[in-house]
């Protein structure tokens, strides 16, 4: 039986305390254990980007994750990226730009951006292509996801 | 009105909030997880399955196997030939043997390293063109050719003899998978009327619930399938993978059960493309004009039949390409193997012959020392034109303003060209 630690992290901004089992993956603890099922999984073994949140606001793939490796680090997924009444200019620009199709690789696509952008106001498309290289789409071809983040770079929006 | 505007995606703000629900995304309290155990041979009898000590795993509700079905042991979107779980002929790879329920991932994982199959070996075919043959290993007894179309129009050996140029080649496609985002996932429950219900990504709620009745041996009122949110499918969830392993799991210990595959599952478990053995015989006069063809393609079914005759037929009918030929002759096979099985995937079928078709004009166009270009616009569909199954085009053939328009997007001098 593997033992369990206590496991503590800002996580959307809020304070989160939680006992687990050691061997507990970070996105377990989100989807299991504090029900933010916004982030997904399509392959757990790092391939795919579907499970990507940020941690003190670099993309990590938490299916690679042992949750008490982010010990005490500030977490973001999809659900603290912007509440329903109020979105985040990417995530008005992906809907503007017909970058959803399904949908499944769209929270991990919206925060590798939001980190890009955070980093780099003005990314060219080839910036943007690197971005999210890490990250696999089935349904879109692409485009239209650097079409969006680029909308969003030239509007030079902030946040 | 909104006919000729772009709306917004009415789903999409669940979409990039992550509030959409797909289907693992349901959790129940008391639920239990399923578990499938699959074969790794593709050919095989089974001798003895012994379940006995899983069953008795701490945390292990229940090990279901083929004789624990209430109704009838097979499922298919033409024919139910694939079973649920074998009973004793293992026909492919990943065929699913046994079931657990269990409280948690990892006891239903544990439970399944328990039980203990006996297999006998038997021989196997993995070419639907050795399958084809008198000699070869039989993948049902009925024999492995499932479906042949042939197509005749006019006399092809005329047409050949008339021909100033014949190309003639073999092609091959191979296996794909539609690898959709969203791995396989279910959670089924019993709810307050006693019914059953479903919510699983499918691309058919109707018949899945059909075969989920007939399996439990209950009225089809008594299923309710509940689509979640659809991460992808591009064909692959047309067929049944773990709708009837979750229900059948739900009914018989009447608690709500969640399966989620792997992706390595998901690869195992739903079907693929159809590799597709093609060969073409085409023929044209001097200026490029097609006088006959001549098309075999042999498709690869896997153990079961899924949408193979549907999708060979397709196959069959776009064996000409968007091009009027006045002498084809066209046979068009799907064979049964020991591989995985193929089902539909985007194009159902009209998506491997134009490798071939378009290969030969553009052979044929070298022969004659024309454009690319040139060959296909003389002998492009428009409207009035006949197909090799005799339907005459009647509205809406836009291909020679198509030809056109990329033709000059290419900055070629069409002019010149026709
Ligand atoms: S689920 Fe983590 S990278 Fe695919
Ligand atoms: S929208 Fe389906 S995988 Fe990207």
């Amino acid at each position: 039986m593997i033992g369990t630690k206590s496991f503590e992290a800002i996580v959307n901004g809020e304070q989160v305390k939680l006992n687990i089992p050691q061997n507990l993956r970070l996105i377990d603890v989100l989807r299991n254990y504090l029900g933010l099922t916004g982030t997904k999984e399509g392959c757990g073994e790092g391939e795919c980007g579907a499970c990507t949140v940020l941690v003190d606001g670099e993309p990590y793939n938490s299916c690679l994750l042992f949750a008490l490796q982010v010990q005490n680090k500030n977490i973001l997924t999809i659900e603290g990226l912007a509440s329903y009444n109020n979105l985040h200019p990417l995530q008005e620009s992906f809907l503007e730009h017909g970058a959803v199709q399904c949908g499944y690789c769209t929270p991990g696509m919206l925060l590798v951006a939001k980190a890009l952008l955070d980093k780099n106001p003005n990314p060219t498309r080839e910036e943007i292509k690197v971005a999210i290289s890490g990250n696999l789409c089935r349904c879109t071809g692409y485009s239209k996801i650097v079409d969006a983040i680029s909308a969003v770079a030239e509007k030079g929006v902030k946040r | 009105m909104t006919i000729g505007k772009s709306l917004p995606r009415y789903e999409g703000l669940g979409k990039v909030t992550g509030q959409a629900k797909f289907p693992a995304d349901y959790y129940m309290p008391g639920m239990l997880y399923g578990k499938t155990l699959r074969t790794p041979l593709a050919s095989a009898k089974i001798l003895r399955l012994d379940t006995s000590k899983a069953e008795s795993l701490r945390g292990v509700a229940k090990v279901v196997t083929a004789q624990d079905i209430p109704g009838e042991n097979g499922h298919g979107v033409i024919f139910p030939d694939a079973p649920i779980l074998v009973e004793d002929r293992v026909r492919s790879i990943n065929d699913a043997i046994a079931l657990v329920a269990a409280e948690s991932e990892e006891i239903a994982e544990e439970a399944l390293s328990l039980i203990k199959v006996e297999y006998e070996e038997l021989p196997a075919v993995y070419d639907p063109r050795e399958a084809m043959k008198e000699d070869s290993p039989l993948v049902w007894d009925k024999g492995n050719i499932l479906y042949h179309l042939p197509i005749r129009k006019g006399d092809v050996e005329k047409g050949f003899r008339e021909a100033d140029v014949i190309v003639e080649n073999k092609y091959s496609t191979q296996m794909v998978d539609h690898a959709f985002l969203q791995p396989e996932a279910a959670l089924s429950y019993i709810d307050e009327t006693g019914n059953l219900v479903l919510r699983v990504a499918t691309q058919y709620v109707h018949w899945d619930r059909t075969e989920i009745a007939r399996a439990l041996n209950i009225n089809i009122n008594q299923v309710r399938v509940v689509c979640a949110t659809v991460g992808g499918a591009f064909g692959g969830r047309e067929d049944m993978t773990l709708q009837l392993h979750c229900s059948l799991l739900t009914w018989l210990t009447k608690r709500p059960v969640k399966m989620v595959y792997s992706r390595e599952e998901s690869f195992k478990a739903h079907s693929k493309r159809h590799p597709i053995y093609m060969k073409y015989k085409t023929g044209c006069t001097k200026e490029g004009k097609l006088i006959a063809l001549e098309a075999e393609f042999i498709g690869d079914a896997g153990a079961y039949s899924s949408w193979s005759p549907n999708i060979l037929r397709k196959s069959a009918v776009h064996a000409t390409g968007p091009y009027y030929v006045p002498n084809v002759k066209v046979d068009a096979y799907a064979v049964h193997t020991n591989n995985p099985f193929t089902g539909a995937m985007r194009g159902f079928g009209a998506a491997q012959p134009p490798i071939a078709y378009e290969a030969q004009m553009d052979l044929l166009a070298k022969e004659l020392g024309l454009h690319p270009f040139t060959i296909r616009w003389r002998n492009a569909f428009e409207e009035g034109s006949e197909t090799a199954t005799g339907q005459i085009l009647e509205t809406s053939v836009g291909l020679k303003e198509t030809l056109l328009a990329t033709a000059k997007a290419y900055g070629w001098d069409v002019e010149k060209l026709y």
